[in-house]
């Protein structure tokens, strides 16, 4: 019975998560309900992967993330608007957040952003720009044809991998001709948190400024400059929810998606807006970048042991072999997860620290193409006492793998040391109980033979 | 005719066999007192395990009759010591359990089907009655008179020093050690008596099965060797001491060492080396001696001796040393250290010293649980002097070193109270012999006695008239009433106090609190088990439990939830871990609890109800132990206001409010009051208006009476803040925007 409902539950599930893998009730936030057709074609994309969308303004009564104390959305895009209203203050975007619903945040430099936003941001260790609102400027990398005499229209070449040890999940594949128009947008500054990435970092020589206070007079006072100066960053908490933000609302707008940009002295090139604004919604909500464990199994490799699979408890120096499963989510289909090419996946068995670290390596026999399994053999540590196998599995843009499978170490059994007779430092002793017992048999024996020595002497000692 | 029935009524208690059977009687008799009065814990309360360590015995016993002999031999305990282990199997003494489970699995096999847990709870008393014959027999050895076994035997039954650690549900090793122990001294003086192979190996036996059940063997493996060393120098040497003594010593080691948390120690640790490198070789070299002085002359055999005895003395010594410096053989263990030294354990081992049982005795607890046996022992061991036999001599000596051991520790009481039984036995029926003896002895007789002594002494008797007219003195009427009156409301007086004693004092659980309310009718106070209980239905199955070690054992054994330390303390330093992770702050607690696996944290707090023995009052030792191991993180001193008083109210220091555990006890104790007015009823002091708040953990569970409190550990926060700024932003508060105006902004490297 209950595998039958949990197995209906699955189907349902997979049905719901035909898309992302966390459901496809998409809210929209807009000022108002007509701005929508700013952005219509990214929202039609959004709706041709199967979202179903439900547009509200902040105002609206009956907006709310929450029915009954569960998630009544599982995604939300937050457009720019002048107030969040009561139904999004920052504490309920978090609860949100943390009852692992997705936020796509966009901010504009058209509008202060609201302070519930920003004390949210906060939270999240990104810090926006004084007085909420800024505005980044680039002199040198401007659409000459939008933005000639502002330089506030940004052109920027698909922002390539992170580090050169993650998968380049947002320009892969990217047109080199293309460029991202960023328009109007505002940029962000980053603290240290290492939940925190960001997707694309304004070049070198782009500023924030505050248009309204610091349009005359030399700036010198800056927010953030070049590389510090986020434009698009991402925060992946630690149950995996995404939170998503990007500075210019209107890179989603459709007069970006198909404009043709024109750097000072350059040709006049496509943008690459639609492509990357799908990429970034569809990371955001769950589209790609998933990972999933679909099982782990661990059991003694020792030539004649039982073979059952994840016992409880193990005994010191034994043979294991651990392994596991993972799936990537790629827009519509599980595929092999493929461990980055200067990555490496690793398992620690550790007690209060780790006493192995082990590569886990790709295991061909056991993977297909949906999923790909990845496996080390070890001897356990000569310590008995109460282990993790742990995968601990974190990267920017993937979902966390934090995989804790608990088995004891027993310490050898009484029956379980090699006899006395096999080990050869033994022998002598062995050889000296022997001795003995032969000896005191023959004594035994002799006294025994021997008869009473005569009466005469007897009585002698006894004087 | 009816002078031939009066003729065989008044020789009744004369013939052998009905005085065997009039013995065997009373023997049930007392062994029946001894059971009954050790129920009173079962009557007043319910049969339950008492305690902290019969928890755990319980809990052992359960595994050994679930899995078997084989698993549990071998038994590691992966729900203690987290995350350590124990080596469960190999680090206990077997024996209870197995004894416990011998009788379960033989009742299961005679058909009576029987809860272990009645098995364990009944096992002390059931022991207690074999104790009390145990006492009897090895009494007989030493006094002619069967009175004084008999006496020896009801002592025993019903001592409070003894029934202090037997009551019904008390499921500890002194359960069945103690009587192994008064039987191995019988059998040893019985093998000694009679200088018998079969009683030696016998005494080895039963040595053995102590050894498989209690840690205080080494009080008999100090004991034998010590009586014989003294008998040796007393010039007593002879052939019966070394078979007795050869025999069990060489099959009592063999035996002990079959026990995997024995094993080479017999031959290894200086406390057994007065048995072995001492005794056991001393004899071999006397009885090689004594065969060489039959051997060569007298003149010739001197300087041998000389010769020998020096040499063989310096070589001992120096191997001994050699031995010790080289590692060989274990030095002194701290534990030993503090029986000579009762200051040392305080210094150097705070986590021995913690253990209230291990403190020296204060003086009127020899009273309150040994009545007038106290009084009555100097003189029994006394009368030993007098015989001086060879089992007298080993009287002497068991009191000697038992009476110093009981000053040194409380719970040594206990291997005290046979020894004062049986020498109070001796002289109490010594003194009954003497004063109801209806004859008086014929004066005619008592002259040819003393002419035969010589006329020097009868001049010097003769001129005391009371001697020379035993009617008037000792044998007179009224001497004879006024002393066995007096014996007797003594010994009525001794019945009252031990019945006294056992119902009010030694007969609670500690696991439920008892007390008046007032109508004078009985309330209990359950909240250890209702906390229990709830960690048991409302916590996942590996739930690690954090609590100091006092309540590993319980937690164990009524919650079945995984403990961090418990009273089985092999581990300083895990226990310090838990000492560090109590006495801190929550910033550096935290980190400690999440490496640990910790999911919930236990406190016991008493300030409510006004019950002493909580948390907060044994702080300071948490403070101790953990200082032992991190002095420069854990100040005892900070804990401690400037003019050196422990608070805990407004005035205590920043340390202690700080600390985990202080934040734990008084979390919300102020909602109870009306404002400004929460108060300590242990410490009775006024706590400060404002309650400490909590940040890392959250509360979970409180009891009834808030003896025990139960904190949940959170979980590392989703978004990557502190606990404490996400604290503050749950409730409202808006995080300052850092101020950029201060140092030199911190960029973002990826």
């Amino acid at each position: 019975m209950r595998s039958l409902v949990s197995f209906v539950v699955l189907l349902f599930v997979a049905v719901v998560s035909a898309i992302s893998t966390t459901g496809n009730r998409l809210l929209v936030v807009l000022e108002d309900v007509a701005e929508k057709e700013g952005y219509s074609k990214f929202l039609g994309d959004l709706e041709g992967r199967g979202f179903k969308l439900s547009i509200e303004t902040p105002k609206s009564e009956s907006l709310s993330l929450f029915h009954l104390g569960e998630r009544a959305y599982d995604h939300v895009i937050l457009f720019p608007t002048k107030g969040k209203g009561p139904n999004l203050t920052a504490n309920l975007l978090l609860q949100f957040f943390g009852a692992n619903g997705n936020i796509l945040l966009t901010l504009s430099s058209g509008a202060a952003t609201p302070s519930a936003l920003v004390s949210l941001l906060t939270e999240l260790d990104i810090q926006l720009p004084a007085d909420r609102t800024g505005l980044v400027v680039d002199h040198f990398n401007y659409d000459s044809t939008s933005a000639p005499d502002t330089h506030d229209v940004l052109l920027l070449p698909a922002p390539g991998p992170l580090r050169s040890d993650i998968k380049d999940i947002f320009s892969a594949g990217a047109p080199a001709n293309e460029l991202i128009a960023f328009p109007h947008g505002v940029g962000a500054a980053l603290g240290a948190s290492e939940l925190l990435s960001p997707i694309l970092r304004a070049p070198s020589t782009a500023y924030s400024y505050n248009p309204k206070e610091q349009s005359e007079a030399v700036v010198d006072d800056l927010f953030a400059t070049g590389e510090q100066l986020a434009l698009i960053s991402t925060f992946q908490a630690r149950n995996s929810a995404r939170f998503t933000l990007v500075g210019a609302a209107e890179l989603f707008q459709d007069k970006w998606f198909d404009a043709d940009v024109k750097k000072t002295g350059g040709k006049a090139v496509k943008t690459f807006n639609r492509e990357f604004a799908k990429r970034v919604s569809g990371w955001t909500f769950q589209e790609i970048g998933v990972l999933r464990v679909n099982w782990i199994e661990h059991h003694l490799s020792e030539v004649g042991a039982s073979n059952e699979s994840n016992p409880k408890i193990y005994r010191i120096k034994n043979d294991v072999t651990y392994t596991i499963s993972l799936s990537e989510w790629s827009w519509d289909t599980w595929n092999a997860f493929a461990v980055p090419k200067n990555d490496a996946l690793q398992l620690e068995f550790s007690m209060l620290s780790p006493f192995h670290r082990l590569p886990l390596t790709h295991d061909a026999k056991q993977s297909n193409a949906e999923q790909a399994a990845y496996t080390s053999s070890f001897k356990l540590p000569d310590q008995h006492g109460i282990f993790n196998f742990k995968v601990n599995f974190k990267r920017p843009f993937l979902t966390n793998v934090e995989e804790k499978n608990t088995v004891s170490v027993r310490h050898m059994a009484h029956d379980e040391w090699p006899r006395s007779f096999v080990i050869s430092g033994a022998w002598p002793w062995i050889a000296g109980i022997g001795a003995t017992v032969t000896g005191w048999l023959a004594f035994c024996a002799l006294w025994m033979y021997s008869g009473p020595v005569g009466g005469k002497k007897e009585s002698k000692k006894t004087q | 005719m009816s002078a031939d029935t009066l003729e065989v009524l008044a020789s009744a208690g004369k013939g052998q066999s009905t005085r065997t059977v009039l013995r065997f009687i009373i023997l049930s008799l007392i062994a029946g007192a001894a059971i009954a009065s050790r129920l009173f814990s079962v009557i007043r309360f319910e049969s339950i395990i008492h305690e902290f360590d019969p928890w755990f015995n319980f809990r052992a016993t359960k595994y050994l009759v679930a899995n078997g002999f084989y698993n549990f031999w071998d038994w590691f305990d992966d729900r203690t010591w987290h995350p350590l282990g124990r080596v469960t199997g190999g680090t206990l003494y077997p024996g209870l359990m197995v004894t416990s489970g011998v009788i379960y699995h033989a009742l299961r096999a005679l058909t009576i089907p029987v809860d272990i847990r009645n098995i364990c709870v009944l096992l002390a008393p059931a022991f207690s009655g074999l104790t009390a014959f145990a006492a009897y027999l090895l009494t007989n050895e030493m006094a002619p008179s069967p009175s004084a076994g008999l006496l020896a035997a009801i002592f025993m039954g019903i001592a409070p020093g003894y029934i202090s650690r037997s009551v019904a549900g008390s499921y500890d090793n002194e359960a069945i050690a103690i009587f192994l122990l008064v039987f191995t001294f019988f059998l040893w003086i019985r093998a000694l008596k009679q200088g018998s192979m079969l009683w030696g190996a016998l005494c080895a036996l039963f040595y053995g099965y102590m050894v498989a059940s209690w840690g205080g063997y080494a009080f008999i493996t100090c004991l034998l060797p010590l009586h014989a060393f003294v008998l040796i120098c007393m010039g007593r040497y002879s052939t019966r001491l070394y078979v007795a003594y050869t025999t069990w010593y060489a099959l009592g080691t063999l035996a002990s060492m079959q026990i995997p948390f024995v094993g080479f120690l017999p031959v290894k640790t200086s406390e057994h080396m007065p048995a072995l490198a001492g005794i056991f070789g001393f004899l071999q070299l006397l009885a090689f001696l004594d065969y060489v002085r039959s051997a060569i002359p007298s003149r010739q055999f001197q300087t041998f001796l000389w010769l020998f005895a020096g040499g063989t003395f310096g070589l001992g010594l120096a191997a001994l040393v050699i031995a010790t410096s080289a590692g060989f053989i274990a030095p002194w263990s701290g534990r030993f250290y503090s029986l000579w030294d009762t200051g040392y354990a305080k210094i150097h081992i705070p986590i021995i010293a913690s253990v209230s049982e291990h403190q020296p005795t204060a003086w009127p607890a020899f009273f309150f649980d040994l009545n007038m046996l106290i009084w009555l022992f100097p003189a029994g061991v006394y009368l030993c002097f007098q015989q001086l036999a060879d089992e007298h001599v080993f009287i002497v000596v068991y009191a000697l070193f038992g009476s110093y051991f009981a000053g040194v520790m409380v719970r040594l009481m206990l291997t005290l109270t046979p020894v004062v039984c049986v020498a109070a036995a001796i002289s109490a029926s010594s003194l009954l012999d003497t004063y109801l003896n209806v004859k008086s002895p014929n004066p005619e007789e008592h002259q040819a006695d003393d002419s035969a002594d010589g006329s020097a002494k009868k001049a010097a008797k003769a001129g005391l008239k009371s001697t020379s007219k035993p009617v008037v003195g000792v044998y007179g009427w009224l001497s004879k009433g006024s002393v066995a009156g007096a014996m007797t409301v003594y010994l009525i007086l001794f019945v009252l106090h031990c019945t006294w004693v056992t119902s009010n004092a030694y007969s609670s659980p500690s696991v439920v609190l008892a007390s008046r309310m007032p109508d004078g009718s009985q309330h209990i106070i359950d909240d250890y088990r209702e906390a229990y209980q709830w960690l048991r239905q409302n916590t996942r199955e590996d739930a690690k439990i954090m609590s100091w070690w006092d309540y590993g054992y319980q937690i164990g054994g009524m919650a079945d939830r995984p403990t961090l330390v418990d009273n089985n303390t092999w581990n300083n330093t895990h226990i310090a871990t838990v000492g560090k992770a109590m006495s801190s702050r929550e910033e550096v607690s935290y980190p400690i609890m999440r490496q640990h696996e910790v999911d919930y944290v236990l406190v016991v707090f008493g300030g409510l109800l006004g019950y002493s023995g909580d948390d907060i009052n044994k702080f300071l030792w948490m403070v101790r132990i953990a200082e032992g191991i991190w002095p420069d993180e854990v100040k005892e001193r900070e804990f401690f206001t400037p003019r050196g008083e422990y608070r805990v109210d407004g005035e205590a220091t920043e340390t202690m409010k700080n600390s985990l555990m202080y934040k734990m006890s008084y979390y919300n104790y102020n909602s109870l009051f009306p404002p400004g007015q929460a108060q300590d009823r242990v410490r009775g002091s006024r706590l400060p208006e404002v309650g400490p708040s909590l940040s890392t953990i959250e509360e979970a569970f409180t009891s009834e009476n808030w003896i025990i409190r139960i904190y949940k550990v959170k979980d590392l926060d989703n978004f990557g803040r502190d606990h404490a700024s996400a604290a503050a932003f749950d409730r409202g508060l808006k995080k300052k925007k850092v101020n950029k105006k201060k140092g030199p902004r911190q960029l973002r490297v990826d």
